[in-house]
């Protein structure tokens, strides 16, 4: 880039701002939407205000949304993580084919239109008479947290050396205990970032949650769509601001945990 | 010397994996307190019969056993064997001092006594103090050593070490050489050493395997595999060496009667007990057994000169166009292009079958 000409390297970055602020400004616009003191979401907010996060936070339903959410993000980071570190561990075990076969198959929630998958879950949950449960909410969005478990798990794995394996099992130790101070301490950032993977997947998604759940299993996203749709109040702003303030901590906590320099032997 | 450890004896061992045999059937005794070295060179087997021993690989056929104690079936981890790797295998996320009292732990040996052990082994491979320094901050002669002393804190019954010098500089590998050497000489733990090179073989080696095709063609002292190798590859990988083609006409008593066209003559020499008169074979002649300033000889020309320190090493010509090399000491006065008689003394020649 240093030799690019002065003029095309300012309009490169002219470019490359204008985009970034296409894709963070609407993010961040909800932010002031939230302190406003009108009861219809303006921008700029005619008055600023916390009219709206007290409406929030003393709402029992809007309380109760978000409750729910955080038990079926809890219940799919749960599931997610269980899963995808043993799907990823066992693939890792496979031959070439069958891994590459088998992967294709767990990863292919992240390709199937979310609405197909709610649809059929809804059809089989209705079978099992599990529809309005939050479990069930949990198990779809499990679904979906899946592939991301098993891709930052997988590519975390790639970084152990098999030998270190075979050097702990020498060394008398067994499968249980090469998991847990071997391999688990060694995929840990892939893990913890599958975790907030799952958790926001969770978090934010709605088709799955407005096919799935009943009036007392109503998430958050699910009711703020409908407070967008029938009431449009600033709360949905305020929710939003909420969300996103958790999003930049759990996307924090990632890369203070992220991967710390392990050097190898050369 | 007190020996430490166990013999290990296998028993027809065997491992292919498909088609491609990895290992052919083989019988190998290691005594107890011995330093054997499997010399081969890469894909010849020794380390698919190191891991055999280790565990790390399930034999196909055949039974192994540690002293009296067949092994055969046993997991690695049942073993108590001592491994060291060609990267180490150093767990990175541990210090140095978790690194070794890894396999205390996980024989459930109190926290007192782990440090106590684990700071003595340290001190065996001169790296007091080290304890609690990251892996990756370390060189890799001391990477190396910690993964020495992971290996011995254990008290193994058999220690195991696969190309262990491999990654470091030749300079550092002659001191370690020396260090291993002096380890073992203290502490005579049997040893099982892979490794593809021949001088490494020779300074740390009881006796050597040396090993081609997956199976093991030579077992012996150094002495012994430098001066009566059973064939040409052994004649060829250690030392140098001259191997000219020749024709075995007889056999008899260990000597032969053969025809060396490149010498045009027929010569008696000491004879491998594989040789036999049709089959191919090739006349092993090492390059100090060479004389050139003898009267009478087969007529040849100096055409290179490499000086390598307190000797020189002389390539001639001969009149058939083979070419042979010869040793000198450095002083000697001879020139590029120079016309020689070679000879040889008569009992250091040998005939090799070829492999």
């Amino acid at each position: 880039m240093t030799s690019a000409p002065l003029s095309v390297r300012i309009a490169v970055n002219c470019l490359a701002a204008a985009v970034l602020g296409f894709l963070i400004l609407p993010i961040l616009a909800v932010v002031p939407a939230s302190f406003n003191a009108t009861s219809f979401i303006t921008l700029p907010p005619n008055a600023v205000s916390l009219r709206w996060y007290r409406g929030f936070l003393v709402d029992p339903e809007w309380m109760m949304t978000l409750l729910n959410s955080v038990k079926v993000a809890s219940l799919t980071t749960a599931m997610a993580l269980v899963l995808g570190t043993s799907a990823a561990l066992g693939l890792q075990q496979l031959s070439d084919r069958a891994s590459f076969v088998l992967k294709g198959a767990f990863l292919a929630p992240m390709v199937v239109p979310v609405i197909v998958t709610a649809i059929a879950l809804y059809r089989s949950m209705i079978d099992v008479s599990m529809t309005g449960s939050l479990w069930t909410i949990a198990i779809g969005h499990a679904l979906l947290s899946l592939p991301l478990v098993i891709i930052n798990v997988g590519v975390s794995l790639r970084s152990v050396d098999p030998n270190w394996h075979l050097a702990a099992a020498g060394l008398g130790a067994g499968k249980w205990m090469i998991f847990r101070t071997i391999t688990l301490p060694n995929i840990l950032p892939g893990v913890i970032g599958g975790a907030v993977f799952a958790a926001m997947t969770s978090f934010d998604e709605v088709v799955i949650a407005v096919f799935l759940a009943g009036y007392e299993t109503k998430t958050l996203p699910v009711k703020m769509w409908e407070a967008i749709r029938i009431e449009f109040t600033p709360v949905a702003a305020v929710a939003a601001t909420f969300m996103i303030l958790l999003a930049m901590a759990l996307f924090l906590l990632v890369r203070m945990t992220g991967p710390r320099d392990v050097g190898h032997p050369s | 010397m007190r020996a430490r450890g166990v013999s290990v004896r296998l028993a027809g061992i065997a491992k292919s994996y498909g088609t491609v045999s990895a290992l052919q059937p083989t019988d190998l005794l290691v005594d107890a307190g011995e330093f054997l070295t499997l010399l081969g060179p890469s894909g010849s087997g020794k380390t698919t019969l190191l891991n055999s021993v280790a565990g790390y690989v399930e034999p196909n056929q055949g039974r192994i056993f540690f002293g009296e104690t067949e092994v055969t079936a046993m997991p690695a981890r049942a073993r108590n064997v001592g491994m060291v790797f060609q990267n180490y295998a150093l767990f990175p996320h541990l210090d140095v001092a978790a690194n070794v009292g890894y396999g205390l732990k996980a024989r459930g040996v109190g926290k007192s006594e782990i440090v106590r052990r684990v700071a003595a082994a340290l001190a065996l491979v001169q790296l007091d103090g080290y304890g609690d320094r990251r892996i990756q901050h370390l060189s890799g002669g001391q990477q190396q050593r910690v993964a020495l002393a992971r290996a011995l804190v254990i008290e193994p019954d058999v220690l195991l070490m696969d190309e262990p010098l491999g990654a470091l500089d030749r300079q550092l590998r002659k001191t370690v050489q020396l260090e291993l050497r002096r380890l073992h000489e203290a502490h005579g733990r049997t040893t099982v050493y892979v490794t593809h090179d021949q001088e490494e073989a020779l300074i740390l080696s009881d006796r050597i395997a040396v090993m081609h095709n997956a199976r093991i063609v030579q077992l012996g002292t150094a002495a012994e595999l430098y001066t009566a190798p059973v064939d040409a590859f052994v004649a060829g990988f250690i030392g140098e060496s001259n191997l000219l083609p020749a024709r075995v006409l007889s056999v008899a008593a260990g000597n032969a009667i053969v025809e060396v066209p490149d010498f045009a003559r027929t010569l008696q020499v000491a004879a491998a007990p594989e040789a036999a008169a049709g089959r191919p074979a090739r006349l092993l002649l090492r390059p100090e057994h060479i004389v050139l300033d003898a009267t009478e000889g087969i007529s040849g020309a100096i055409d290179e000169i490499v000086y390598l320190g307190e000797i020189i090493s002389l390539r001639i010509t001969l009149a058939s166009g083979a070419q042979v090399w010869a040793r000198r000491l450095a002083h000697s006065a001879l020139a590029r292009g120079a016309s020689v008689q070679v000879s040889w003394a008569a009992q250091h020649l040998r005939v090799v079958p070829e492999r």
